[in-house]
């Protein structure tokens, strides 16, 4: 009987959490649609978020560029395909792994800092100080960190697209010996606009997924260092299982 | 304001904190909240704040059932700065983050009446001492120009010199401004010093009240054991 009851009481914190996360997106366009919008809060955390990720995305561009060309040197050399090397690093990089990693990192990087310091807002009063202050915390917490992270994924991405590009240039050129000229002429003439939407449109969806999260796990924290912790690690666990499985239906979509 | 406060009840789950409180808070006295850790004042004090809802009874604002909170003001356990905002701009929060630029003389004169030094005017919260954000959070508090203030445990995490100057600055503060306050503490010294009535909750319900000025008077045997630190 425990059993069964622990399963039921697992199926119900599940569902209710569900409804609590849905009501919480509802809210948000509620406060998006009739925003007080403090135009100050919110470039300053845009600045901060694209300030202070530039460098893993650029390292995350250049290596995944380095490797994707490497990789498919190892296997189009095997059936004396070298050429298509160009194509596959610009059309994987632009229609998938440029938007993904990039928002893996940025979950990482930006979605476990906005879980943990809104979190820790939670746990030191400082989200009941604004009610007291009214302030909502929609207006002042959550929307500027959506907006922010909404808007600036497509950017991240853009320059994912441009270092990774420029990484299989640097090693299919000065590595594997292709000729510099004709690597950026099939690159540029392979890459259609379509490809390069199909990865902005899933880095929009990706950077609102990362930012709604990381709020929502920070917002509805459990108490103490504990509770900051795992509203961390959720945020980075579940916008990473979104980002992945989203990703999926994407792709579906633009196939 | 006068608050009257009726059979109220609030519960977490399906565990009731507050079972059956009654109790009137008076208009421009001090009204000092005392009981045990986790017997539920901060649950209360936030309840009547309208910060959390409840479950039954009545809170009455000045004979209405609903109040405008622009007219409440709260000084948190522990400051509740924002800590990514110097304290000036904490202090003018509202006014800030509206982006409104002519806050600094307020907040000077402020600064000056809860006894904090200029030269903090662009510091971080996590440059100050524990007094000083206290002093600061007063100082936001007071910003608001509250009719009345709610005070969480002002003197928690204060050495008693501290303690002592920090009660001395609320009552200042209070009689001057002429501001109903709810204060909630452990501390007995500063119940008598700083309040005119108190109410002793154990349990979820109000076990003893009366003027502070007769705490130690008291008959009730659990708020003696309270007092005395002997456990009955």
């Amino acid at each position: 009987m425990k059993i069964i009851e622990n399963i039921g009481q697992t199926f119900i914190s599940l569902f209710s959490n569900l409804g609590k996360f849905v009501l919480f997106i509802i809210f948000f366009f509620k406060y998006l649609l009739n925003p007080k919008f403090y135009f100050k809060n919110n470039l300053s955390y845009f600045i901060n978020i694209f300030v202070t990720s530039i460098p893993i995305i650029a390292l995350t561009g250049i290596f995944s560029g380095m490797v994707l060309a490497l990789q498919s040197y190892t296997g189009f050399s095997r059936f004396s395909a070298e050429s298509a090397i160009p194509n596959i690093v610009v059309l994987t990089l632009t229609r998938e792994l440029g938007p993904v990693l990039t928002g893996l990192m940025i979950s990482a990087r930006v979605g476990s800092s906005i879980a943990a310091e809104i979190a820790t807002m939670r746990v030191t009063e400082q989200i009941d100080a604004l009610r007291t202050l009214n302030t909502n915390y929609y207006n002042y917490l959550v929307v500027p960190r959506v907006i922010s992270l909404t808007l600036a994924l497509p950017i991240f991405v853009t320059l994912v697209d441009f270092i990774g590009v420029m990484g299989g240039y640097i090693v299919s050129v000065h590595r594997l010996g292709f000729n510099d000229n004709l690597y950026l002429l099939n690159t540029v003439n392979f890459l259609s606009l379509n490809d390069y939407l199909s990865g902005i449109f899933k880095a929009f969806t990706f950077g609102f997924i990362i930012s709604i999260v990381s709020c929502y796990c920070g917002l509805f924290s459990g108490k103490g260092a504990f509770g900051v912790g795992s509203a961390t690690t959720n945020a980075v666990v579940i916008s990473s299982v979104l980002i992945l499985s989203t990703n999926y239906f994407l792709t579906e979509l633009f196939f | 304001m006068n608050i009257e406060i009726k059979n109220l009840k609030k519960k977490f789950n399906d565990h009731y904190v507050l079972k059956d409180i009654s109790l009137t808070i008076e208009n421009n006295k001090s009204t000092i909240i005392l009981g045990q850790s986790g017997c539920g004042k901060s649950v209360l004090i936030k309840t009547i704040y309208q910060l959390f809802n409840f479950d039954s009874g009545e809170i009455i604002y000045n004979k209405k059932p609903n109040v405008n909170i622009d007219n409440f003001s709260m000084l948190f356990q522990y400051g509740a700065l924002f800590d990514s905002l110097k304290i000036s701009e904490n202090i003018a929060f509202t006014d800030f983050i509206n982006n409104k630029k002519n806050f600094r003389k307020r907040v000077m004169s402020l600064m000056n009446d809860v006894g904090l030094d200029k030269s903090i005017f662009n510091r971080y919260p996590s440059e100050l001492s524990g007094g000083m954000k206290k002093r600061a959070a007063l100082a936001r508090a007071l910003y608001k120009n509250p009719k009345v203030i709610f005070l969480d445990e002002p003197t928690t995490g204060l050495d008693p010199i501290n303690s002592d100057k920090i009660n001395d600055l609320i009552l200042k503060v209070i009689t001057k401004r002429k501001i109903t306050a709810v204060s909630i503490t452990h501390d007995i010294k500063s119940a008598i010093k700083t309040g005119d009535n108190y109410f002793f909750i154990d349990d979820g319900i109000v076990e003893d009240k009366g003027e502070c000025r007769n705490i130690l008077k008291t008959k009730n045997k659990k708020f003696k054991s309270f007092i005395t630190g002997a456990r009955y």
